[in-house]
């Protein structure tokens, strides 16, 4: 019976350490390179279970997702001359482990460095064609699009292929930054001054504009008056024609005497008559019948 | 996967899957990986203990697992118990034996099997898992993603066999980018701290501007979120920021910060999640939402001083406006009142003139009907009425030679008296009545 344990311990021993060493599990976001004694013999993507000869085969693991990497900023020289900081990030995959293995090794940090170097040049290249102002437009897709081809078909060789490039910051250096702000600085006062210019100029015309209107209600009303009151007198002036030459003689005889009357109201001055007069002409003579023909 | 179609329906043989999964699983898989190891780890040096319990715990999984695959589960079970018993030797064997007669034989043998029993047990228990309300559970059997199941209490096979991730996918996860929330402060006052050069961009006429916004997004599709891309959240930062520069870079400033700012939400939101589709990354944004949009902060007293100017602008205007709504309305009024005035004057000199022609012609009807008499007595009662109130002198002119004597003092003495001379007054008819002052 101790025999037996001991025998099936072994038995279990041996089991699990051929079983550790046969089998293993490629993960759903692993692709697996088997390589015998170095020389790789095959590729899994299946995720799972699976076995190989223990001792002479070796599992390598990469990656099967997509994977990135941030490119560190740096500064380009654009088309017109104008420099740009810029940085991005890449998403690539390993789509051949064996060639990725056979030309970067088994870690990530191989790739990087040579997508570092492809995906500068690329970058360089390509926005040293191009306009700053494109950059800053929706031609920057097609931009990015192009590095992301160029870089592709220079990574061909690696095992990888390159999902996408794209420019997350795109900044102009320090010193332009400073020039720009100054601009924009010096525009906003451009446009206040215009605002308060403007302001000043509107309420200068409201103001002129209301003194013309005042001055022209005063005078138009001026003139209606007169012109009123010339009607006015036009109208007595009718009135008293039209009156008095009925009898211009009376007329005015009764004007004057309504005048002399008014005239010497006040009693203050002082008439020196002579008899001669025809208020006095009876003091010196007295009145006959005769005298009523003549009348003056 | 491969698993499920290739390990059970295959051979049988050595490279059994079963046998695999139970005593591979300590030494080449040390690192799970999985988030979920079965915290007690069975115990592989005994694997008969593991026929007689197999059927007790086979009814939990039935119920526990109704979600997942329960017949493939009992399959592989059964697979398992048939490898067992065909592995142990006969003479060991007899399922009943550590309960039954084997315990005569050795009595530490049944304490042995109990706690192999115990151990057993809980090794299968392990495996069963409950999903959040929030999350969805994904079941991997050897790595390879195997199903999904849903919340509610379930079960999968133990470590290593198979691991559960449980992504919380109706979670609406934020990224915030030119700026971190502060949840902080004694005072319970949560604040943003910006994060300058981050949120600092370039706009399409080269001006700068300050942004900060957020980007909510939660898990559309919990197999691809897990396995398409190597840190999504990342990826969602990294799109975000990529593309909100890029509709920057397109937008002037000032419609970035008055009005465009809904259409720049929209575009970014669109261009994000065509780029996570792009990848695959089982990512969905939600909303993305704009939520400081300044000119920076170097610059925001002059843009601050614009909107000063405005408000200047308009208060002249307004004060111009209310002078001229003070002045215009007194000037209608006055010339109002000079029509008025003149009106009145035109009115008065028609009536004067229409009164003053009514008594000259009620007097001229009188008169026409006693000429003679009636200018007669007209004239005499008007000199009455003048000489009754008037000092008069009466000179004779026919006394030639007497120098008319005034006197220049009384009531009505003036010096004008050399005026009334009457010498140069040789008027027969002095009916005029010289007017003498």
């Amino acid at each position: 019976m101790n025999r037996l344990s001991i025998a099936l311990l072994a038995l279990a021993a041996v089991v699990l350490i051929i079983g550790g060493s046969t089998l293993f599990t490629v993960r759903q976001t692993e692709q697996v390179l088997i390589t015998q004694f170095g020389q790789p013999v095959r590729v899994i993507t299946a995720p799972g279970l699976h076995a190989k000869i223990p001792l002479m085969q070796t599992a390598i693991s990469f990656d099967r997702r997509l994977l990135d990497y941030a490119l560190p900023p740096e500064e380009v020289i654009l088309g017109d001359q104008r420099r740009l900081i810029v940085d991005g990030f890449t998403r690539f995959r390993i789509t051949d482990p064996l060639r990725y293995y056979q030309a970067v090794g088994p870690t990530e940090e191989g790739i990087r460095t040579r997508l570092n170097s492809v995906v500068s040049s690329a970058l360089r290249r390509v926005l040293g064609n191009e306009q700053l102002l494109n950059v800053l437009s929706s031609a920057r897709g097609r931009i990015m699009a192009t590095i992301r081809d160029q870089v592709n078909a220079e990574m061909k060789n690696f095992g990888v292929s390159i999902e996408d490039v794209r420019i997350r910051r795109a900044d102009l250096p320090e010193e332009n930054t400073q020039a720009i702000l100054s601009r924009m600085q010096s525009e906003r006062q451009r446009v206040a001054a215009q605002l308060r210019a403007e302001g000043a100029e509107a309420a200068a015309k409201i103001r002129a504009d209301a003194e013309r209107e005042r001055t022209v209600l005063l005078a138009q009303a001026r003139a209606t008056a007169d012109k009123l009151r010339g009607e006015g007198e036009a109208q007595a002036i009718t009135i008293y024609a039209d009156a008095f030459n009925k009898d211009p003689y009376f007329f005015k005889v009764w004007r004057t005497l309504q005048a002399y009357r008014d005239a010497f109201a006040a009693g203050t001055s002082r008439l020196v008559l002579t008899p001669g007069s025809d208020f006095l002409k009876m003091l010196r003579s007295a009145p006959t019948p005769e005298d009523a023909k003549p009348a003056p | 996967m491969s698993w499920n179609n290739g390990g059970p329906g295959g051979s049988g043989g050595g490279s059994r899957p079963g046998s695999g999964g139970e005593s591979g699983g300590p030494s080449p898989w040390g690192n799970p990986g999985g988030p979920r190891p079965g915290p007690q780890r069975p115990d592989p040096k005994r694997p008969d203990p593991n026929r007689p319990s197999g059927g007790g715990p086979r009814g939990p999984w039935g119920g526990g697992g109704g979600g997942g695959q329960p017949p493939d589960l009992e399959e592989l079970i059964a697979r398992l118990q048939a490898f067992l018993r065909g592995f142990v030797p006969p003479g060991f064997g007899g399922g009943g034996g550590p309960r039954g007669g084997g315990g005569r034989g050795f009595p530490a043998g049944r304490g042995a099997a109990l706690i192999a029993v115990l151990v057993v047990g809980a090794w299968l228990a392990s495996g069963f898992y409950r999903v959040q309300p929030d999350e969805q559970g994904v079941v991997l059997r050897f790595g390879a993603y195997n199903r999904t199941t849903f919340p509610g209490l379930n079960y999968h096979m133990p470590w290593p066999i198979e691991t559960v991730l449980r992504p919380a996918v109706t979670r609406s996860n934020r990224v915030e980018i030119g700026y971190r929330s502060q949840d902080a402060g004694p005072r319970g006052v949560a604040s943003a701290r910006d994060v300058t050069p981050e949120g600092l961009m370039l706009t399409g006429d080269e001006n700068i501007i300050d942004i900060n916004f957020t980007v909510f997004w939660r898990i559309r599709d919990a197999g691809a979120y897990l396995f398409a891309t190597r840190n999504p959240a990342d990826t969602v930062k990294s799109a975000a920021e990529s593309v909100m520069r890029e509709v920057i870079g397109r937008t002037p400033i000032q419609p970035a910060l008055t009005d465009a700012r809904a259409q720049i939400e929209a575009e970014v939101f669109k261009g994000v999640q065509a780029i996570l589709d792009q990848y695959g990354s089982g990512v969905e944004i939600t909303q993305v939402q704009l939520q400081k949009v300044d000119p920076p902060a170097a610059v925001i007293e002059s843009f601050r001083d614009v909107q000063r100017a405005q408000t200047d602008a308009e208060r002249l205007r307004n004060e111009a406006e209310s002078y001229r709504n003070d002045i215009v309305p007194r000037a209608r009024g006055d010339a109002a009142r000079l029509l008025a005035e003149a009106d009145a004057a035109r009115q008065v000199s028609v009536t004067e003139a229409t009164g003053q022609t009514q008594r000259f012609l009620s007097v001229l009807k009188s008169y026409d009907a006693a000429k003679d008499v009636t200018m007669q007595r007209l004239y005499l009662e008007t000199m009455q009425d003048i000489l009754t109130r008037t000092p008069a002198v009466i000179v004779d002119d026919q006394l030639k030679g007497v120098m008319p004597y005034l006197p220049l003092t009384g009531p009505g003495g003036l010096s004008a008296a050399p005026a009334a001379t009457p010498a140069p007054q040789p008027a027969p008819r002095p009916a005029a009545a010289g007017a003498s002052r």
